[in-house]
């Protein structure tokens, strides 16, 4: 095994094949969000660790396909790309209080990854202007509460099937 | 009798569009800043990640941000201390010859992890910036790494990995 021991997160069906993609891992390791390919649809799943049970997500479902997600340090805070409309846009969701942050972005940039600091306070968001990629940061401060380590971990319910 | 069902169809249009209409606000509803105020741009760091050229994969943690920038043809990691807003060097970090993929910083700034291909396979490798030293992490079982999230206390890598014709996801602790 070497110096890195590894494990391979498990499958969330009963088949087991499944794409996962753009993982994502909170700060305390308690949580792994990644994007599932099912049914045509790209989906952010959020599972707690190490069992990999499943947690709901409020907002995102029927904003597919998600991409990107960012996870902060219990894992309270989840930002992801959506899909609104014709428009691909930036959300944050606090899992502790069910709220939703829709982070605007310059007119005719499309957002393309993100990343959310584990503290909750600032987020990175890479955006493609004129074929050209850059990064673009913006400050919470004053819209989110710290999510620090030793903070409590919001467990949330199970995800609906 | 026309008058009637002319009646029940424009009531039955109006339905349709005023159900619509509330879809359509709904869905606006949902996304549309439930939060309040607006996010801040940081603008004097987005005037500095604008002069050194293109940037993407960003990696924020703590007081660092990672990207790969882009200038002169050339890919290479970049960390700046987002709080003291000044470039950080990550000496045998980057390489020439090397095109970095993807990169995680952890919340201290000492651990970065970078996938990267080089003499044409691709590899992650775990880089310590106190000790300015590069170390690779095999795939095992094999297969060929792309994303990378690094967990903010710098413990543990969650890696996109294609294996077998699908993309998984491997945990590997590190140490």
């Amino acid at each position: 095994m070497g110096l890195f021991s590894r494990r391979s997160v498990g499958p969330l069906g009963p088949l087991g094949a499944e794409d996962r993609q753009d993982p994502a891992i909170s700060g305390n390791g308690r949580f792994l969000a990644s994007v599932l390919e099912q049914g045509g649809k790209a989906m952010v799943v959020l599972q707690g660790q190490p069992g990999g049970q499943t947690v709901a997500l409020r907002h995102l479902r029927g904003h597919e396909p998600h991409s990107s997600p960012s996870l902060s340090w219990n894992g309270r805070y989840i930002a992801a790309l959506v899909q609104q409309g014709p428009e691909r846009v930036a959300i944050l969701e606090d899992r502790a209080t069910g709220k939703l942050l829709r982070l605007p972005l310059p007119n005719g940039s499309q957002p393309a990854r993100l990343s959310l600091a584990p503290d909750g306070q600032r987020i990175a968001i890479e955006v493609t202007e004129g074929g050209q990629s850059r990064v673009q940061l913006f400050d919470l401060t004053g819209q989110l509460e710290p999510d620090l380590p030793g903070g409590l971990a919001v467990q949330g319910g199970p995800s609906a099937p | 009798m026309h008058r009637i069902i002319h009646r029940i169809s424009r009531s039955r249009r109006i339905s349709h569009k005023l159900g619509l209409a509330v879809a359509i606000a709904a869905s606006a509803g949902l996304l549309s800043g439930c939060m309040g105020a607006m996010p801040t741009p940081m603008a004097a760091l987005n005037r500095q990640l604008a002069m050194v050229g293109t940037n993407r994969a960003p990696s924020l943690s703590g007081r660092w941000l990672a990207v790969i920038t882009g200038r002169g043809g050339r890919d290479q990691v970049l960390l700046l201390d987002v709080a003291g807003n000044a470039h950080v060097p990550v000496p045998g970090l980057n390489r020439g010859d090397a095109q970095p993929i993807s990169v995680g910083v952890d919340a201290s700034g000492e651990r970065l992890a970078l996938v990267r291909q080089l003499e044409g396979r691709t590899e992650l490798v775990l880089y310590r910036r106190s000790l300015m030293s590069l170390q690779p992490i095999p795939m095992e079982p094999a297969g060929v790494p792309h994303q990378l999230a690094m967990r903010a206390d710098g413990k543990e890598l969650a890696v996109q990995i294609s294996r077998d014709g699908l993309w998984q996801i491997d945990l590997i602790a590190l140490p």
